[in-house]
């Protein structure tokens, strides 16, 4: 009750030169990729979303046309770039906290753009989310991860980057860059390929803008966002799917499993407190048999029944058209840290086996994944590979209420929660 | 002719009911004259499970103690804990604008109505009202009565929980034929008994690890000024202990009586004990080290919930008198040497007060049932000094049940 909650101290004595009245938007690019999004960005028109770009290099930001610039860490690079450096990128954004915490007064939700992997982006988009957090703004992340060709060490700098931002941000959505290419035609150019990364960043900004504003019959709202994301630490699901023609149903629920924003958690069941928003925005020849259509095989694919949020709203001109959006935050779900994954079947009620944590995080198995793959993810592979079900682990306290403490239930042993190996002889 | 009354103290814990009886007579004086207890089995972490079962073992255990004791309860103060108890703090303001701005009993009375009057959510009820202090004019003060003053404030520290769960307690009591005379949180009664006065002052947090719950008290300036519980305790250890060497609940209970131990020494590594102790068919044994370990994990994770409830009231500067730890697991060897590693201030076991004389009473799991009488004695012999009787748990009862 005390807790002032994440979204206290907005001033509103400060909104500044933001109209007043409505939801104030900002999408901020950290970083030589997060610039070149926000730049892209920029050539569409959103109401009321305001940009801005934050960078070490004082060249990417002069090329953009983004109305605010921020060069920051100029004492640390001077003006040049961190040349790859975390650590340069994290006291750069440490320099400039209060001109970052400037463009955050009177702001409700921010968009990241973080490239994670390089050094401004790893180093100082963490800094920069944090900051955001704190002026009260919803903060939801878009971090394209490097490729698997650009060495590890650019890896382990995006791992530890991306572990930072789930910590602070509401949402995170990754974004693999090697996933993304794919799917991209071997002709394209680099310029095109790049294009078509910004792409999905553009759509995944684009539709929960979409589901905020367009007026829906059954509208999904800022709050109801806020619901739905409202501690941050958990892992973010989200996609978008786009079909039209005869079966656009169909095609809309294909399109969104082949989403490359679309990164399931990896305990393939949800909790019932796990808000799902799911958002179809379709033409004014939308049927109720199609949104059931669509809600039904959500529910299933994502084993959610009792926690799905339903918008719908009509856009005039998607004529035989239909969006489909999901997102949502899925809290509890145990990390590789808290459970060691133990093959499900050798699970008895009273006799867990907990084994040292082996697999790393989930991240990096997605990296190598062909969107094919990761389609499957909640499939078949997941099934050979699941976690134990906590319920199984709490023994005595089986018929008894969960015992929830942020988030963990501290009914199941200390131990096994924490992956200590505990020898029998 | 001075006139005494009989009255029961009754603890439903999870481990086991806890009844006394004792007689206080009209200048505040107390004989504990007899005891009764049971073992509960249909309760999970300071929840009831099975609403028969509890009531059973809580009538048992009520006819033992009034055997015992040879008399019949008149009035019975019972203890509650459970997750479902929260509290928060909330003030009542009111301004002194007759007879010269001197306070009188009506002002104050309408700064407490003041402070207890925050609507609470459906399905909730007021436990208890602690009062924390009175300001006047900004200026702390004891008692306000006739002193000058344009503003009289009253904070206090409530304590509210859940009205179903409180119902079938009550209901327990009710099935014997007996009345609630007032409910007490165990966290104050305990808490209570094994602070002294001079503890209190200087601030003092008293924390009862029992089998189900952990229930704490936070004292200052003599006054309860924050309780909680947090639904962890000696059955958690058992459950992990059980589940980590894959042996039954009741053998594990055992051997955690016998050989867990708070931290992990030096020797645990070699020594290895015996899962029941007689060499008897079916006896394994299994390294000390890891049974260690569990109570450990167990154990650390449980002062770090209690540092993080209470973040910086946990301090040395704030908490001089440090930590008072009771209830049955804080028998546990070490126990006070971990809470201090992880609270970071001095960190003792408590002890009853020297007016406990029998041996037996004078262990852990009887403080919080003593507490209870030493609340029971003290209201009676308070009440005159507030003025008008306050109104007694027969009131609030009529408020839940009307």
């Amino acid at each position: 009750m005390e807790r002032s909650g994440p979204f206290s101290g907005q001033d509103p004595l400060m909104t500044g030169n933001i109209p007043d009245g409505g939801l104030r938007i900002k999408i901020v690019g950290v970083g030589g990729a997060g610039t070149n999004a926000v730049d892209r960005i920029k050539l569409e028109d959103l109401e009321q979303v305001h940009l801005a770009a934050i960078d070490t290099d004082s060249q990417t930001l002069a090329s953009s046309p983004v109305e605010e610039c921020l060069l920051i860490g100029r004492e640390v690079t001077l003006g040049k770039s961190t040349g790859g450096s975390a650590e340069k990128g994290r006291l750069a954004a440490d320099g400039s906290r209060d001109r970052i915490r400037q463009l955050f007064e009177g702001i409700d939700l921010v968009f990241l753009l973080a490239g994670l992997g390089g050094g401004t982006g790893s180093g100082a988009g963490p800094a920069v989310a944090d900051l955001a957090v704190k002026s009260g703004a919803l903060v939801i992340a878009f971090t394209p991860l490097p490729f698997k060709r650009e060495g590890n060490t650019r890896m382990e700098r995006a791992k530890t980057a991306l572990e930072a931002l789930q910590k602070t941000c509401h949402a995170v959505i990754t974004l693999p860059n090697d996933v993304v290419f794919k799917q991209v035609d071997p002709s394209a150019t680099v310029m095109e390929a790049f294009a078509h990364a910004d792409k999905w960043i553009k759509l995944g900004v684009h539709s929960i803008w979409s589901m905020l504003f367009s007026t829906g019959l059954m509208n999904v709202d800022f709050s109801t966002l806020q619901a739905a994301l409202s501690e941050p630490g958990g892992k973010t699901l989200f996609g978008t799917g786009y079909g039209k023609g005869e079966s656009l149903v169909h095609a809309a629920l294909e399109d969104l499993d082949r989403c490359p924003l679309l990164h399931l958690p990896e305990s393939a069941f949800l909790k019932d407190t796990d808000q799902l928003i799911v958002n179809i925005s379709g033409g004014p020849d939308l049927t109720m048999a199609m949104v059931d259509q669509v809600m039904d095989a959500i529910s299933e694919k994502f084993n959610c029944r009792n926690s799905l949020v339903m918008g719908a709203s009509i856009n005039g001109s998607f004529y035989n058209q239909l969006r489909v959006t999901v997102m949502g935050t899925v809290r509890r779900v145990p990390s590789s840290k808290q459970f060691a994954p133990v093959p499900a079947a050798s699970i008895a009620p009273n006799a867990p086996k907990p084994l040292p944590p082996t697999a790393g995080p989930v991240q990096t198995c997605l990296l190598d994944d062909s969107p094919q793959a990761a389609v499957q993810r909640e499939g078949g592979q997941q099934d050979e590979f699941s976690f134990p079900n906590p319920e199984s682990d709490r023994g005595f306290f089986d018929k008894s209420r969960r015992n929830l403490h942020e988030g963990i239930d501290l009914d199941i042993p200390t131990f096994v929660r924490r992956g200590i190996k505990i020898q029998r002889r | 002719m001075s006139w005494t009354s009989i009255i029961g103290a009754v603890e439903i814990g999870t481990s086991k009911v806890v009844v006394l009886v004792a007689e206080v007579s009209e200048v505040g004086s107390m004989n504990i004259i007899g005891r009764g207890q049971s073992t509960n089995i249909g309760m999970r972490k300071g929840s009831i499970l099975d609403i028969e079962s509890v009531s059973n073992c809580t009538h048992a255990a009520i006819m033992n103690a009034e055997k015992s004791a040879g008399r019949q309860i008149e009035r019975v103060f019972l203890s509650m804990t459970g997750d479902h108890l929260w509290g928060f703090r909330n003030s009542g303001v009111t301004a002194i604008n007759t007879h010269g701005n001197i306070v009188t009993e009506a002002d104050i009375e309408r700064a407490v109505e003041n402070a207890k009057s925050k609507d609470l959510e459906p399905g909730e009820v007021y436990i208890q009202h602690i009062r924390i202090g009175f300001r006047l004019d900004g200026q702390l003060c004891d008692n306000p009565l006739g002193r000058e003053g344009s503003q009289l404030e009253v904070a206090y520290f409530h304590v509210v929980g859940d009205e179903q769960i409180l119902k079938e307690h009550i209901s327990i009591i009710n099935g014997f034929g007996l009345e609630v005379n007032d409910i007490v949180i165990s966290s104050i009664a305990s808490g209570s008994l094994l602070a002294t006065d001079e503890e209190k002052r200087q601030g003092v947090l008293v924390v009862d690890i029992g089998k189900g719950t952990t229930d704490f008290v936070l004292y200052r300036g003599r006054r309860a000024v924050y309780t909680g519980v947090i639904p962890v305790g000696g059955d958690h250890i058992t459950n992990d202990l059980a589940l980590g060497l894959r042996t039954k609940q009741k053998l594990a209970e055992g051997l955690k009586k016998r050989a867990a131990k708070a931290m992990v020494t030096k020797d645990d590594r070699e020594q290895l004990v015996s899962l029941i102790g007689d060499l008897t068919i079916g006896d394994s044994v299994f390294p000390l080290l890891s049974v260690n370990k569990i109570t450990h994990a167990r154990l650390e994770e449980l002062f770090i919930i209690l540092k993080n409830r209470l973040g910086s009231e946990l301090s040395r500067q704030n908490l001089p008198a440090g930590v008072i730890l009771t209830g049955g697991v804080s028998l546990t060897p070490l126990i006070t040497e971990l809470a201090e590693q992880i609270l970071d201030v001095p960190v003792a076991r408590g002890e009853s007060p020297d007016w406990v004389r029998h041996e037996e009473l004078r262990g852990p799991e009887y403080a919080t049932v003593l507490g209870l009488l030493y609340n029971a004695l003290h209201d009676a012999h308070r009440k005159p000094v507030q003025g008008k009787a306050r109104r007694g748990w027969f009131g609030k009862m009529q408020e839940i049940f009307g």
